[in-house]
């Protein structure tokens, strides 16, 4: 068995919550924050629902006169990493080098891209507003918090459909075992952007009035400490979770096509569960990948069935917070806090020992992850 | 993590301004050719400048018509280097266990060309098509890899500005150490886009004339495209099937500046960093580096903090090595640099010459180190470095070394 390292901190600023402990004990309570869009946020589109960070505010982690600087991917992701480190007690600033940070992301840059986009097209390339230029990478929110955080080790972010956040952990657990740092903050970063609701919608992607299969948008970022497990002990820190194993599969095909393959499905899950020197009678609760897209969603069911034969407790998070390329994130953070508390949701039942969580994406991008207690 | 397994070069792959192969672009980068030239696939006439290193014609003649209309110009320059990258390493992929086989590339403006256009469409009122946007993200050019050669092992894109391919290639390096993967595609393709173009230039990091990087007259970058792709190999297995192994990939740092969205660290300090990673990872010292493939991007801030971090983290033998930056030959080609830098520094590996510094004319005492003036040189190179630092402080060396 092989140990990825821990997960020592977690953080989340989503559309249930504004931090992880109020995110994993409203999603356990069966809460969602998926709304009807407003009349503003759906113009033409067909799509009719939308999970938003609504009453999301920087502070206190950013003070209002810094706040503005930063984009809303950017501020998401700023105040979950920080809740992460805090939560952890990891010291960065006697070894920055140490520690370093792997995002996930479909969107981010969104805003400050159409924004700038928007004036460079409409008016002319001279008007476009150079302040936004920066924040129109995918690598700002990440690139934020090494700057805020100061974070000297590996920084990187990573794009892979809806298993983003999932692929960015991989990344993470590499950099460990690589020894490139010693913790790793991985998770993952989106922001709700009309223009790409308009394409998204316009592609099929969303479930709306014309479309019973498609998913509902999130927004938000999620965070976890990956840290490597002697040196967390050594620290007296103390693991929510242990990240057990790692799986990935894909599938050849179009970018933007679905592949309902639960082959594949199957070996992303089967890879985790050797990864972790574990089987599927040890695995106590699942973090389905299911989103609404219908033809995934069976087929993953399928592939479960086929592994399981009658599969585990499931939490839907996606449910609760809309899909996004950040979503795996959540769903890490939301297994770390059930494994670490036995006694809270499970209460007199027998708590879980292992959780599976999937992320399985269009494009044929499959990863699976087993945590277990610590 | 287990060493016991080493990463071979074996195929390289190029779409370059100045060459639309690997042999052309070599040739042309040792006869310091320029790729910078008036824009053409926009009207540039609204800009502060005019000129980029385009691609022209890009040699996809094996694809279909009606993969082309799928397919954006950053997919069709990839997947033609990918092409050229997979024939070069003499690999079959149809005979290898698809699920071994990974494709990590650094993505970028993919299919914003499009993009942009049915965003201007939308701007103005129009129905826009939406076939047009089903490529803007930038994992697409990673998923047709796959698709094309029918491979089914770790599929990622990393997205880190112009670092990306860079990074994209630790990954892969990290992936086939770790046993994840015994082959994967690595490396990136970008594509000029009215977003990145008008971007630089609303900073005034755009050089009006083609770009002078290290020169005391130096004034920006020239915005360039390119596909650059490489077959990365377990060593073992390469050695086994007689591989052409062009040059080993030795190792990578990846460091956070934690400094500056778009500034470097003028002191060196957060660039040296990234090299002394890169260096640890390769477990090589700094009197093994016998040339440094440079950022080099010809902005001001950048050339005089690269040749400090450089000097930072290789102290005396900083001054011994050549150090080019084929930027001033092909542009700063963003997400596809790291990939397309790698290439060239793979051939230096492999015949023992150094790429030149081109349009270099006045020494700057901030720019102090031998930035091969002009020339190509012949020059023993054992184990070489590339550097990529990009907005938000990502910084990224890797380290190639003779097989």
């Amino acid at each position: 068995m092989s140990s990825h390292g821990v997960i020592t901190g977690t953080g989340a600023v989503c559309p249930l919550a504004r931090s992880a402990p109020e995110f994993y004990r409203k999603l356990f309570a069966g809460e969602t924050a998926v709304r009807p869009m407003t009349p503003e946020e759906r113009g033409d589109l067909q799509a009719t629902h939308v999970a938003r960070c609504d009453a999301f505010s920087p502070q206190p982690e950013i003070p209002p006169m810094k706040a503005r600087r930063f984009d809303r991917g950017s501020q998401f992701a700023i105040v979950a990493c920080s809740q992460a480190i805090h939560e952890s007690a990891y010291d960065v600033a006697a070894n920055p080098e140490s520690i370093g940070i792997a995002l996930g992301t479909g969107s981010a840059g969104a805003g400050a891209l159409t924004e700038f986009l928007r004036v460079l097209l409409r008016e002319s390339p001279e008007a476009a507003p150079p302040f936004h230029f920066p924040n129109t990478v995918a690598n700002a929110p990440a690139s934020q918090v090494s700057i805020e955080l100061k974070l000297y080790g590996p920084n990187v972010t990573v794009t892979q459909k809806d298993p983003s956040a999932l692929n960015a952990l991989l990344f993470a657990s590499l950099s460990l075992r690589a020894g490139r740092a010693r913790a790793m903050i991985a998770g993952g970063v989106d922001e709700w952007n009309a223009i790409y609701a308009l394409g998204f919608d316009r592609v099929g992607a969303l479930r709306g009035e014309k479309r019973v299969s498609g998913i509902v948008q999130g927004e938000g970022a999620f965070a976890v400490l990956l840290e490597e497990e002697d040196a967390a002990r050594q620290r007296g820190a103390r693991p929510l979770a242990r990240l057990a194993g790692l799986g990935i599969a894909g599938v050849p095909t179009e970018p933007y096509r679905f592949a309902p393959d639960p082959g594949a499905m199957n070996r992303s899950m089967r890879g985790a569960l050797d990864d972790a020197g574990t089987s599927p009678e040890n695995i106590g609760l699942w973090f389905p990948s299911r989103d609404g897209v219908v033809e995934m969603d069976a087929a993953e069911l399928e592939a479960m069935r086929g592994i399981f034969g009658n599969p585990p407790p499931e939490i839907l998070v996606k449910q609760a917070i809309g899909e996004m390329a950040a979503s795996g994130g959540g769903q890490l953070v939301a297994a770390a806090h059930a494994l670490a508390d036995p006694d809270g949701f499970f209460g007199e039942r027998r708590a879980p020992r292992r959780a599976l969580v999937n992320s399985f994406g269009a494009g044929g991008n499959f990863l699976s992850a087993i945590l277990e207690a610590a | 993590m287990n060493r016991d397994r080493r990463v071979a070069v074996t195929g390289l792959g190029a779409v370059t301004s100045i060459g639309r192969n690997v042999s052309e672009f070599w040739k042309n980068l040792l006869a310091g050719a320029c790729g910078i030239r008036p824009v053409t696939l926009f009207d540039a006439s609204t800009y502060r400048t005019q000129t980029a290193a385009e691609v022209v014609d890009i040699p996809d003649d094996f694809l279909s018509a009606a993969e082309k209309r799928r397919m954006s110009r950053a997919d069709r320059m990839g997947l033609a280097a990918a092409r050229e990258a997979i024939a070069a390493a003499g690999l079959d992929l149809s005979r290898e266990d698809p699920s071994r086989v990974g494709v990590i590339l650094g993505g970028g403006t993919s299919g914003l060309l499009d993009s942009e256009e049915f965003y201007a469409r939308h701007l103005e009122g129009r129905k826009a098509r939406p076939s047009r946007v089903l490529n803007h993200l930038p994992d697409a050019i990673t998923d047709r890899v796959a698709q094309r050669w029918g491979l089914a092992g770790i599929k990622s894109t990393i997205t880190t500005a112009c670092s990306s391919s860079a990074n994209a290639m630790g990954y892969a390096f990290d992936a086939i150490v770790s046993g994840l993967a015994d082959v994967v595609l690595t490396g990136g393709s970008d594509v000029l886009a009215r977003l990145t173009y008008g971007g630089f230039n609303s900073l005034r990091s755009v050089d009006p004339d083609p770009c002078r990087p290290f020169d005391r007259e130096r004034r920006g970058l020239s915005i360039g495209e390119a596909a650059g792709i490489l077959v990365f190999e377990e060593a073992g297995r390469a050695r086994r099937r007689g591989a052409p192994v062009v040059a080993e990939f030795l190792g990578y740092g990846v460091t956070s500046d934690a400094f500056h969205m778009t500034a470097p660290d003028p002191s060196g300090m957060a660039g040296g960093r990234a090299v002394r990673a890169a260096l640890a990872s390769a477990r090589v010292d700094p009197a093994a580096i016998d040339y440094v493939n440079a950022h080099g991007t010809a902005t001001p801030q950048n050339d005089s903090a690269e040749t400090a971090a450089l000097k930072a983290a290789l102290g005396e033998r900083a001054k011994e090595i050549p150090v080019s930056s084929i930027k001033s030959m092909i542009g700063h080609c963003l997400c596809a640099s790291g990939g397309i830098e790698a290439v060239a520094t793979a051939l230096s590996v492999r015949d023992q010459a150094v790429p030149p510094t081109i349009h270099y004319e006045t020494p700057d005492p901030q720019c102090d180190l031998d930035y091969v003036p002009n020339f190509a040189r012949e020059v023993p190179v054992r184990v070489a470095l590339s550097n990529s630092f990009a907005f938000g402080g990502n910084s990224t060396v890797v380290v190639l070394a003779r097989a």
